[in-house]
């Protein structure tokens, strides 16, 4: 544990969050895609995904000694993103639009299940996350500079 | 609290006397560890001062770089940097310290 190990944990966190930013971006932008992915020969809408947030478990050796001579493995190493899911629980949208190349027999079409509200909502979030981080790293760097200053 | 912290305090003193003692390093021995110790700090601010310029770079020339990382590492040069500046200004002072004294 150095004395950066604050600042090294707030950039594991604005890593992932600037990940998540870009999940939403493409959430986003792939809001009316019809053709997200070939399944057995037909057009599949496209999937909202979403990212999996995990805990970080320092998995170095040093890490491991670090956490065995301190007695204390508390602090932790910051987040990471373990995987991007795709969300199959929400259905597909069907929207009437016979004149659709995509559109089925009885002339409806499948929309993503990407709802507009929500990944504003989760944008959002991102970013005051993200704020929220840049602030920690901004609070350990004048702690540092405040420590420097001692006996001055 | 001061009152709390203060015995802690004038415990930990003897014990730093006695072991300074029990080394009985020389005055040359000591300059020499003390200068491979500036030695190898000096290094390591020269080596988080590069590591922010081959990230810097990297950015400019749009090769796939966080910026926040970026950002990071130079924040980190800079207060390594100042750390260092601030040991040099001590160990300054101190030798104007001995200079201004009287013999």
């Amino acid at each position: 544990m150095t004395i950066f190990h604050s600042m090294n944990t707030t950039a594991s966190a604005l890593t992932a969050n600037r990940l998540r930013m870009d999940v939403i971006s493409s959430n986003m932008a792939n809001a009316e895609t019809t053709r997200g992915k070939l399944v057995n020969g037909e057009w599949e809408p496209y999937r909202r995904k979403s990212v999996v947030l995990q805990a970080q478990e320092g998995n170095s050796f040093a890490s491991h000694l670090n956490a065995a001579t301190a007695g204390n493995s508390a602090t932790g190493n910051g987040v990471k993103v373990t995987k991007i899911a795709e969300d199959t629980e929400t259905p597909f949208e069907m929207v009437y639009d016979p004149e659709n190349p995509d559109a089925n027999a009885d002339g409806y079409v499948q929309m993503p299940n990407v709802d507009p509200l929500r990944e504003m909502v989760d944008l959002m979030s991102a970013t005051r996350s993200y704020e929220a981080n840049v602030t920690v790293l901004n609070a350990s760097k004048s702690m540092l500079m405040k420590t420097l200053e001692i006996g001055k | 609290m001061a009152s709390v912290n203060l015995p802690a305090v004038s415990s930990t003193l003897p014990l730093t006397n006695t072991s300074a003692t029990a080394t009985k390093a020389t005055g040359s021995e000591v300059q020499k560890s003390f200068s491979s110790f500036l030695k190898e700090s000096i290094n390591n601010v020269n080596k988080a001062q590069n590591e922010s310029d081959v990230l810097t770079n990297k950015l400019a020339k749009g090769e796939d770089v966080d910026l926040s990382q970026v950002m990071i590492t130079s924040q980190k040069a800079s207060v390594m940097m100042s750390a260092t500046l601030e040991f040099r200004n001590k160990a300054v002072e101190a030798y104007q310290e001995m200079m201004r004294m009287s013999i």
